[in-house]
C-alpha cells in the first residue's frame, strides 16, 4: 500500500537534464534514500530495479541505494519494498544524480497531500490521506465509501447508492469538498444529494480535520475533503491501467482506465470509469430498485510554457443514475408508521434486476478548471485559476398518470470561480501565502416539475480575501491566518400561500476566520499539533428559504429568514509518535463550539393536509458542542505482519435545549489484520488480510428525537487477498474482497433506509488490473 | 503574454460584476395539475331525498393555511349512494382529478374507516380492469344513532391483490397515501 514519489524531485531532475547531454558516457551513478512517507523513516533493504538494463540494487539497513557506471538515457526504474507496490520512476540520465523516493509504507499514517512536493505543503494541517493505489482498490465504491477508511469519517447515507461523508459530527453545508482545488457546487445541502467526484480520477483524497483551512473556498466549519490529482509523470512514454471490478452483491460491474503522457511540449491524462449495477440484496430478501449506473470521464492537459510559466487545464464529466429503495418512498406520515412497522419493505420482489424505476436521481455534473502558475523573482509565485461547474440534477418520484418521468425535483446550477494566489519566502523560512477568490452561482428550478420548489431560484456572490503566514523554526512550525468574506445571496422564491407570489430577499453576510496552529516535533518519533481557529459561517439557501414538502425526509421544512451566522471555535490536538520501528500511534482529540448551530426542529404539531398528516420541521438555531476522537494504531509485530487498529467516537450536545444533537456517528472500532508472503516467482505483494468493524448502538438519542430508535450495533467481518504478477514492463494484479462475510442482518443509525429495511448482506468482490 | 495576464482578472472581474448586477429573472411558477385541493364526499339516500355533502378544502397544499372541512348529518338505519369527487380548485376553472383515477384505476383504490363510535358501513360499488375495487362510487349504510369521525384514504399503488385489500383492509396495501381526510359524521 504505497503511494507517490515526491512529485518535485521530477521538476529538479529536469532542469538537471537540460544543463548537459552526452550520449556516450557509461560512467554515471543513480544513488538516493528511500524513505517512508508517512513517519520519514527509512525503508531498509528496498529494491531498485531499472528496466531498460535489466540490472538492480538492493538498498542498505538504512534505506540508501546506488547504482554505478549507469550509461547516460531515457530509464525507468521500479522501487519496491515489502508490502508495498512496486513504484514507478522515469529518469533521464545525463550527470550523477541523486535521489529521495519517499513510498508510502504506511499509508494510514499520510498526513499530507503532496502537491508538487512544494515545501510550503509542509504546514501544520492535522489531515488524513487515502493514497492512489487504495483509492483504485476500491474504485467501485463512491467518494464517501472510500473516505469512510479514514478515522474520523463516517457515512450519511440515503440507501446504499447515495452517502456522503461526514467527518467529526458535521456534513453537508458544514464540509467543503474540493475537487482539484474547486469547491464542489451543486445541492450539496441535501442529506440525499451525494458528491459527485469520481473517486477513481484522483491520486490523493484527504481530509483536513484541523482549523487551518482559510487558504479553501467554500462555506466549512473546519473540516474539508481533498480530491487532488497529481501532476503528469514526465514520462515521454504512454503508461496507463484498467481495471474491471465486479460485485457479486447486485451484480455490479466497474470498468475504468486511465492513460497519461509526459511529453516536452504537452503532458496528459485521460481516465473514465463505467458502472453499473442492479439490485442488491439483504439478507432474507432483494432490496428493490437500489441499482445504478455511473459513467464518468476527466481530462488533463498540462504545458509548461516556459521554465517560470505552467498552464494546466483540467476538464471531467460526472454522469450517474441512482435508484432508490422502492419500499423508502411513502405519502404522509401513516404510511411510514406503516412502513416502520413491515418485517420486509413494501414492494419488495422476489427477483433480481438491473431496471431503475421511479423513485431515481439523476445528476450530470462538469467541471472545468484552468490554472496558470507563475515563477517571480526571488521566492515569489502567483497563481491564477478558474473553475467553472455546471449541475444538473433531475430526482423523479412515483406520480400518478405518467409523470414517474417528469422529474419532481429539477435544478440546473452554475458556478464560477477565479482565484489568485500570491506567494512569497521572505526572511529566514517565513512564507507569506494570500489571495482572492471570487465566486458566483446561479440556480434555477425548472418548472417542468409541476411542483413548487422547496429551494428557491437564487444568485449568490461571494468574495473572499485571506492571508496565511508560515514560519519553520526547526522543531518547531507555526501558522497563523485569517480570511474575511463577503457573501449576498438574493433568493427568488414563490409563495405557498394563495394566491402564489413572488417574493425576493437579499441577504449580505460578512464572515471572517482566524485560526493558528503550532507543530512542535519533540523528537524524531514524536510530533505534537495544536491547532485553534475561530469561523462564522452564513446560512445557506435551504436553511434561509426551503419550503414544501421535502420528499427526502418526509416532512414539511419551512426555511427561516431570520437566522443568523454560525460563530464556530474549534480545538484540537494531535499526538503522532512511534515506538521502536513497529508501533505508530496517532490521537486525535478535538473540542467545537457552535453558536447558533441551524438544525432542523420537529415541531409539537403535524401539517394537516389533504394527503394527510406530516411531521413539520423548521430552521432553528441554538448552540452546539462536539466533541471526541480520532485513533489510529500501525503496529507490525514481525516483518511480514501488521496490525492496523482504528477508533472514532463523537459527541454532540445541544447546550440550550440539553438535548443530543441527532445524526451524529455512533463509536466505530476498525481492525485488520495482514501478512505478506514472499515472492512467488513473478507473483509478487501476495497478500492475505482479515478486518473486522464494530459500530456501536447510537445510544445518546431521546425518544422523541426520531421516529424509531436508533438501531443496535454490529460487527461485520471481511477479508482480503491480493497478488500482482510482474511481467517485464507490466503488471498484472488481482484482488479478491469480501465484506459481511457472516451475511449479517443490520441497520445503521446514518442511513435513512433503516426505517424500512436493513443493510445489504454478504458481497465478494474481484478486482482484476492490468497497469503499463 | 505579460500584458494579457495582467488583464485576465480585470476582465474576469468585470464579466462577473456584469452578471451580479442584473437582477434574477422571476420564476416560472410551476403549473401544479397533479395538485388536489378538494375532495367532495356526496351521499345521496337510495330511496331518494336531499343529498348530505362532505368536503374537504386544503388549497395551498404543503403551505400553512389550515385546511377546511364541511361535515353534513346522515339519518340512522339509511342507505347512501356514494361519490367521490377530487377537484384541482387553485385553477379556473377547477380540474377534475377523479378522472385521472379512474384512468388509473388499477393503480389506486380507495379505503373507508369509521370509528368505533360511528355506526356506518361502507362497500365499493366501482371496480378496476382486474375487477378489484376502487372506491369512488360508493355505498354507506348507516346503523343506530351515532357520531364519530370517518377517515377517507387514497392510496397510489397499493397491493391490490394482497390480503384482505380487495374487501376494503388498509393493513396490507401498502403504497403511497395521495389523500388522507377525516370527516365527522352524525347519524340522527
Amino acid at each position: 500500500m504505497c503511494t507517490m514519489i515526491n512529485r518535485g524531485l521530477v521538476a529538479l531532475l529536469l532542469m538537471l537534464c537540460f544543463t548537459h547531454i552526452s550520449s556516450q558516457t557509461c560512467s554515471y551513478t543513480i544513488s538516493g534514500a528511500l524513505k517512508d512517507k508517512g513517519t520519514n523513516m527509512p525503508l531498509p533493504y528496498a529494491t531498485v530495479y531499472i528496466q531498460e538494463t535489466q540490472s538492480g540494487a538492493v538498498a542498505d539497513s538504512v534505506g540508501n541505494f546506488i547504482l554505478s557506471n549507469v550509461c547516460a538515457g531515457a530509464y525507468h526504474l521500479k522501487f519496491s519494498h515489502i508490502g508495498c507496490e512496486t513504484e514507478n520512476y522515469f529518469l533521464q540520465l545525463s550527470a550523477d544524480t541523486t535521489i529521495q523516493i519517499f513510498l508510502g509504507h504506511h499509508t494510514e499514517l499520510l498526513s499530507e497531500t503532496v502537491v508538487q512536493g512544494k515545501k510550503e505543503d509542509n504546514t501544520a494541517k492535522v489531515s488524513n490521506t487515502i493514497g492512489r493505489s487504495e483509492i483504485v482498490a476500491q474504485s467501485s465504491k463512491s467518494l464517501a465509501g472510500v473516505l469512510e477508511n479514514i478515522a474520523g469519517v463516517s457515512v450519511l447515507k440515503n440507501g446504499s447508492g447515495i452517502s456522503k461523508p461526514v467527518v467529526h459530527g458535521l456534513y453537508g453545508n458544514r464540509i467543503a469538498i474540493l475537487n482539484n482545488g474547486i469547491a464542489q457546487a451543486g445541492q450539496q445541502w441535501g442529506n440525499d444529494h451525494a458528491p459527485e467526484i469520481d473517486p477513481f480520477a484522483a491520486d490523493h483524497i484527504s481530509v483536513v480535520k484541523g482549523a487551518s483551512v482559510l487558504a479553501y473556498a467554500g462555506n466549512s466549519l473546519g473540516s474539508v475533503v481533498l480530491v487532488d490529482m497529481d501532476n503528469v509523470n514526465q514520462d515521454p512514454h504512454l503508461h496507463g491501467e484498467t481495471n474491471y471490478l465486479f460485485q457479486s452483491n447486485g451484480l455490479g460491474h466497474t470498468l475504468n482506465a486511465r492513460l497519461e503522457k509526459g511529453g516536452k511540449w504537452l503532458q496528459w491524462r485521460i481516465t473514465g470509469t463505467l458502472k453499473a449495477r442492479g439490485d442488491q440484496k439483504s439478507p432474507g430478501y432483494y432490496l428493490s430498485n437500489t441499482g445504478n449506473r455511473e459513467g464518468n470521464i476527466s481530462v488533463q492537459l498540462e504545458r509548461r510554457i516556459n521554465t517560470k510559466i505552467n498552464s494546466k487545464i483540467y476538464y471531467s464529466l460526472f454522469n450517474t443514475e441512482i435508484a432508490i429503495l422502492r419500499g423508502s418512498h411513502i405519502g404522509n406520515l401513516t404510511d411510514l408508521e406503516e412502513a416502520i412497522t413491515r418485517k420486509v419493505p413494501f414492494f419488495t420482489q422476489n427477483h433480481f434486476t438491473y431496471q431503475i424505476e421511479a423513485p431515481r436521481q439523476i445528476v450530470q455534473h462538469h467541471l472545468l478548471k484552468a490554472q496558470v502558475n507563475c515563477l517571480l523573482r526571488g521566492n515569489q509565485s502567483l497563481q491564477f485559476t478558474y473553475g467553472g461547474q455546471l449541475n444538473n440534477r433531475k430526482e423523479f418520484d412515483v406520480r400518478r398518470s405518467g409523470r414517474e418521468n417528469i422529474p419532481a425535483l429539477s435544478l440546473l446550477q452554475q458556478s464560477h470561480f477565479a482565484e489568485g494566489v500570491y506567494k512569497t519566502i521572505f526572511g529566514t523560512n517565513l512564507l507569506l501565502k494570500s489571495g482572492i477568490q471570487i465566486n458566483y452561482t446561479d440556480n434555477t428550478n425548472n418548472s417542468e416539475t409541476g411542483i413548487l420548489p422547496l429551494i428557491p431560484d437564487y444568485r449568490a456572490f461571494n468574495a473572499a480575501a485571506f492571508a496565511i503566514l508560515q514560519k519553520d523554526a526547526g522543531r518547531v512550525f507555526y501558522e497563523f491566518g485569517g480570511r474575511y468574506s463577503f457573501q449576498q445571496l438574493d433568493a427568488v422564491t414563490i409563495t405557498t400561500t394563495l394566491p402564489r407570489k413572488i417574493e425576493r430577499y437579499n441577504t449580505p453576510f460578512h464572515n471572517y476566520a482566524i485560526s493558528g496552529a503550532v507543530k512542535y516535533s519533540a523528537a524524531a518519533n514524536y510530533k505534537i499539533t495544536l491547532d485553534a481557529g475561530y469561523m462564522l459561517r452564513s446560512p445557506e439557501v435551504n436553511e434561509l428559504y426551503s419550503a414544501g414538502l421535502h420528499q427526502g425526509v418526509s416532512g414539511i421544512e419551512e426555511g427561516n429568514k431570520n437566522l443568523k451566522q454560525e460563530q464556530s471555535g474549534k480545538l484540537l490536538l494531535s499526538n503522532d509518535f512511534s515506538i521502536g520501528k513497529r508501533l505508530f500511534v496517532q490521537a486525535l482529540t478535538y473540542f467545537q463550539y457552535i453558536g447558533n448551530y441551524i438544525y432542523l426542529q420537529p415541531q409539537q404539531e403535524f401539517r394537516l393536509t389533504i394527503r394527510g398528516a406530516f411531521p413539520l420541521f423548521v430552521y432553528r438555531q441554538t448552540d452546539a458542542t462536539l466533541w471526541g476522537t480520532d485513533l489510529l494504531l500501525t503496529f507490525e509485530p514481525a516483518e511480514r505482519i501488521n496490525l492496523i487498529l482504528k477508533y472514532a467516537m463523537v459527541r454532540g450536545h445541544d447546550v440550550s435545549d440539553n438535548l443530543p444533537l441527532v445524526n451524529i456517528p455512533s463509536d466505530n472500532l476498525f481492525a485488520s489484520a495482514g501478512y505478506v508472503f514472499r515472492n512467488f516467482k513473478r507473483f509478487q505483494n501476495n497478500t492475505l488480510s482479515a478486518n473486522g468493524r464494530y459500530v456501536w448502538k447510537q445510544t445518546r438519542l431521546l425518544p422523541e428525537q426520531d421516529f424509531l430508535p436508533p438501531p443496535n450495533g454490529y460487527f461485520l467481518l471481511g477479508a482480503t487477498a491480493a497478488t500482482a504478477l510482474h511481467l517485464k514492463d507490466s503488471e498484472l494484479n488481482f484482488t479478491f474482497t469480501a465484506d459481511n462475510l457472516f451475511n449479517t442482518v443490520y441497520r445503521d443509525y446514518l442511513n435513512r433506509q433503516r426505517y424500512f429495511a436493513n443493510e445489504p448482506g454478504i458481497n465478494i468482490e474481484l478486482k482484476a488490473g492490468y497497469v503499463f | 503574454m505579460k500584458n494579457q495576464k495582467s488583464l485576465l482578472p480585470v476582465y474576469l472581474l468585470s464579466v462577473l460584476l456584469l452578471i451580479v448586477s442584473c437582477k434574477k429573472d422571476d420564476p416560472v411558477i410551476p403549473n401544479e395539475e397533479e395538485l388536489i385541493t378538494t375532495l367532495v364526499y356526496t351521499l345521496t339516500p337510495v330511496a331518494g331525498g336531499e343529498p348530505a355533502v362532505f368536503t374537504f378544502t386544503d388549497t395551498d397544499g404543503a403551505g400553512g393555511a389550515a385546511p377546511v372541512v364541511v361535515n353534513d348529518t346522515l339519518t340512522a338505519n339509511t342507505a347512501y349512494l356514494g361519490s367521490l369527487q377530487l377537484l384541482d380548485e387553485t385553477v379556473s376553472p377547477p380540474d377534475d382529478i377523479s378522472a385521472e383515477i379512474t384512468d388509473e384505476a388499477e393503480a389506486h383504490q380507495f379505503f373507508f374507516a369509521a370509528e368505533a363510535g360511528l355506526n356506518a358501513t361502507v362497500t365499493y360499488a366501482d371496480f378496476d380492469g382486474n375487477g378489484r375495487p376502487l372506491g369512488l362510487a360508493n355505498t354507506l349504510t348507516t346503523g343506530n344513532v351515532s357520531e364519530g369521525g370517518l377517515t377517507i384514504t387514497l392510496r397510489h399503488e397499493p397491493d391490490k391483490a394482497a390480503a384482505g385489500v380487495a374487501d376494503g383492509n388498509i393493513a396490507n396495501a401498502g403504497g403511497e397515501t395521495d389523500i388522507e381526510v377525516q370527516f365527522t359524521v352524525k347519524v340522527q
